[in-house]
């Protein structure tokens, strides 16, 4: 009995989770539409210029690391079975443009920015510097998740782009250094189309987007004092990371439907 | 600006020295072994069960992923024999250990870094000294223990659960069969390839254990210093296990 | 027309019933003291004037305009109208104190050259002149205090709510902050709900005392006379006796 009741309480609790993301979204959405009546000038800027300042260091140098292993995963893989490397520089390509790229930068987004973001929301909640906003009227979904979202998505992009380019910079410099790969026949387009592009720009925006609604969502539940906050960057941080996966994959297969399956 | 950067540096090496030190003696406190068993299974049962499913979740979604990406190749030149190759080795060797290590890193690392933090700004961690209790010993010495174990753990099931993941994506979305897709594998896929994943796990592990736990016991500054622990010790996760991976595969082929 | 009119209030939070049914009115200039044990509901009365939360049954009217049910959107314009002081301060931590002081004033509109002498002048009210350019985590517990008071005085509200306003203070600061309190009340006539534990310095600023207990309001009385309030637990409670019919748990 107590075990059903544990599975009811639990599906209301998500239920009403799910609505309040859901109005988070929305309210997101209608901020931006309201324009800049509360916020302070300069906002988006400025959280542009924090969230490009605390991440661009950790995307590189992780996107750079997993684009060294995975190049050296695949070579090595090659050399075994078949040893012809002449492709590999075009495939891997491919592959950063339409999924490692955008989703392994989006996870580390997640981690950096959704963590970030949450942390300082629900801080901000929990010493009822959202009730003092709303005091003034202001609504705090206005005020500190709009700008953090104009944000998230052009940094996110930028971010995305530049870590995509480590990624794929530095996998080319392993199969140079380690398996002799000619560095000419590496950097070669010919298997990026525009619907490749397309992709990227989708997965980027989509997880720019999704990831400061997310943890602001998380840091506005935020309740208690120090472990609020804490639980709310933690949620923030699996909540990013896991949409971040379900969007790939939701965004990858219908890319696959769309083209007919010719990717 | 070279200030800054000096600052930066400065910081880093004494976070990277922290946690060395905190490494340090989390091994001298497992010599001789003694372990607060109780304690260690506690957290083993709370870590397992908080993250299996999200773990299972997120590698049946990267096994389809993986498989989104090589079959359309793998179909163009009609070698579904192939078909499981590309994902399977992909997801044994790479992609599995490193977004289950990530997604537990998330759930369980930063959720321990919470707990820890919480108990050092509320002046827990002293208390326990009070009472002539190491903290070391008593808190975080079975939490890495478990961080382990339970990571390992959940990689060898996150594996088999991304391999079906593969297959089912396979056999619903590019019309490969169940068949085709087990012997692809069978006949692909090495035994070392899922060692050599399971192996990573075990540092990554350690890498989540070591920086949690860092960050927790030196919080400063209440509320808003358990968030920021709670965000440098992910960001610290992340970095270290991108960094092991790359040290690991060049070290293990 | 009261300021404040709570009527037959419920409000629960999960399993726990906070709020059983409260009856409360203020009167229009009047100042009402509010006090009770430990988590008894004070603070949760303070925010659900300001429709902060929401009510699980009965109803508040505040200046006139019924609270419950009423969308964020529609309370702002009321919300200007009030003034609070939080429990925990809740400064601006992005802010400096002259920033956090002008706050509501911005959000009200009105015209930047109006703000900064009417911020200048009550950073100095709460003597505080001289740190407004301070970042909110340099300042003491008693100093965010009473930034915290200028900025729930700054906009010269109908209400103003102070939750809290002497907690963890000592004694001599905490008297200045109730004769500043006064000194506001006689300039602007404004609505006071203020709500403390310390029962006597409240006294010395409030007209009345309701006591809160067990989610009612148990007694409501003159200020003046509290220390003698014909309830036996209002009685044991003021003047902190041991023994008495106050539930043990709670005192």
């Amino acid at each position: 009995m107590t075990f059903i009741t544990d599975i009811g309480t639990s599906v209301v609790g998500a239920y009403r989770a799910a609505i309040e993301l859901w109005l988070v979204f929305i309210g997101t959405l209608a901020g931006l539409i309201r324009g800049r009546k509360t916020r302070p000038k300069g906002e988006i800027l400025r959280q542009m210029f924090y969230i490009g300042n605390r991440s661009l260091a950790f995307i590189v140098v992780t996107l750079g690391f997993i684009g060294m292993v995975i190049t050296y995963q695949a070579c090595l893989q090659l050399a075994r079975i078949t040893g012809d490397f002449s492709q590999v520089g075009s495939q891997y390509m491919r592959l950063v443009v339409s999924d490692f790229g955008p989703t392994l930068a989006g996870m580390m987004l997640a981690t950096r920015v959704g963590a970030g973001i949450a942390a300082e929301i629900g801080s901000m909640k929990v010493t009822e510097q959202i009730d003092a906003l709303r005091m003034s009227g202001v609504a705090p979904i206005d005020y500190l998740i709009v700008p953090r979202f104009v944000a998230a998505l052009v940094m996110g992009l930028f971010l995305t782009i530049v870590g995509s380019a480590v990624m794929f910079g530095l996998g080319g410099l392993t199969a140079r250094y380690s398996f002799g790969v000619n560095l000419h026949a590496f950097f070669d387009p010919s298997f990026v189309r525009p619907r490749h592009l397309a992709i990227f720009l989708v997965k980027a925006l989509s997880y720019g987007g999704t990831i400061p609604i997310v943890a602001g969502f998380c840091g506005l539940r935020a309740r208690g004092s120090s472990e609020g906050v804490g639980w709310a960057t933690t949620a923030a941080v699996i909540g990013g990371s896991f949409a971040v996966i379900v969007l790939d994959f939701i965004i990858s297969a219908s890319a696959l439907f769309l083209t007919g399956g010719d990717l | 600006m070279i200030a800054a950067l000096g600052a930066a540096v400065l910081e880093l090496t004494r976070q990277v020295g922290g946690i060395v030190v905190l490494g340090g003696k989390v091994l001298r406190a497992l010599i001789p072994p003694r372990i607060d068993g109780r304690e260690l299974v506690k957290n083993l049962h709370k870590m397992g069960n908080r993250s299996v499913p999200i773990v299972v979740l997120t590698a049946f979604f990267a096994g389809g992923l993986m498989m989104l990406q090589s079959g359309p190749f793998v179909k163009k030149f009609g070698a579904t024999a192939l078909a499981g190759w590309g994902a399977g080795y992909a997801v044994l060797r790479e992609i599995g250990p490193i977004l289950i290590a990530l997604m537990f890193s998330g759930r369980v690392g930063a959720n321990n870094t919470a707990e820890l933090s919480t108990m050092t700004v509320t002046e827990q961690l002293d208390g326990l000294r009070a009472l002539a209790i190491d903290p070391i010993r008593f808190l975080v010495v079975p939490r890495v223990l478990a961080m382990i174990v339970m990571l390992v753990a959940l990689t060898v099931i996150g594996d088999a659960v991304a391999l079906l993941g593969a297959t089912i994506v396979a056999h619903f979305m590019l019309d490969i069969e169940w068949a085709t897709m087990f012997h692809s594998f069978a006949d692909n896929l090495q035994p070392y390839d899922f060692l050599h994943g399971v192996a990573k796990s075990f540092a990554f592990g350690g890498a989540i254990a070591m920086t949690s736990c860092y960050f927790g016991v030196t919080v400063k500054g209440g509320a808003v210093g358990v968030g920021r622990a709670v965000n440098a010790a992910v960001v610290a996760a992340a970095v270290s296990i991108m960094l092991l991976d790359f040290l690991l595969t060049y070290l293990t082929g | 027309m009261p300021a404040i009119a709570f009527t037959n209030v419920a409000k629960r939070f999960g399993h726990r019933r906070v709020l059983e049914s409260v009856t409360l009115e203020i009167p229009q200039g009047h100042k009402l003291g509010l006090v009770g044990p430990a988590a008894a509901g004070k603070s949760v009365i303070c925010k659900l004037a300001c429709g902060l939360d929401t009510i699980d049954a009965g109803s508040i009217e505040v200046l006139g305009t019924s609270i419950a049910g009423k969308r964020e959107v529609e309370l702002g314009g009321l919300r200007r109208r009030i003034g609070m002081l939080f429990q925990s301060y809740a400064l601006f931590d992005f802010l400096t104190v002259a920033q956090n002081v002008a706050f509501p004033l911005e959000q009200r509109g009105v015209p930047a050259e109006q703000i900064a002498p009417r911020v200048a002048d009550r950073i100095r009210a709460v003597g505080l002149a001289g740190s407004e350019h301070k970042l909110t985590a340099e300042l003491s517990g008693g100093m965010k205090k009473r930034v915290g008071i200028a900025r729930a005085t700054v906009t010269d509200a109908e209400i103003v709510i102070y939750d809290e306003p002497t907690a963890g203070l000592d004694p001599v600061t905490t008297q200045k902050i109730y004769d500043l309190l006064a000194e506001d009340h006689r300039r602007t006539q404004a609505t006071v709900l203020a709500v403390s534990s310390d029962v006597l310095a409240l006294a010395g600023f409030v007209d009345e005392i309701a006591f809160l207990y067990r989610g009612t309001i148990l007694y409501r009385g003159p200020a003046a006379t509290i220390m003698d309030a014909p309830d036996p637990i209002v009685r044991q409670f003021v003047r902190g006796e041991l023994t008495g019919p106050l539930d043990e748990a709670t005192a």
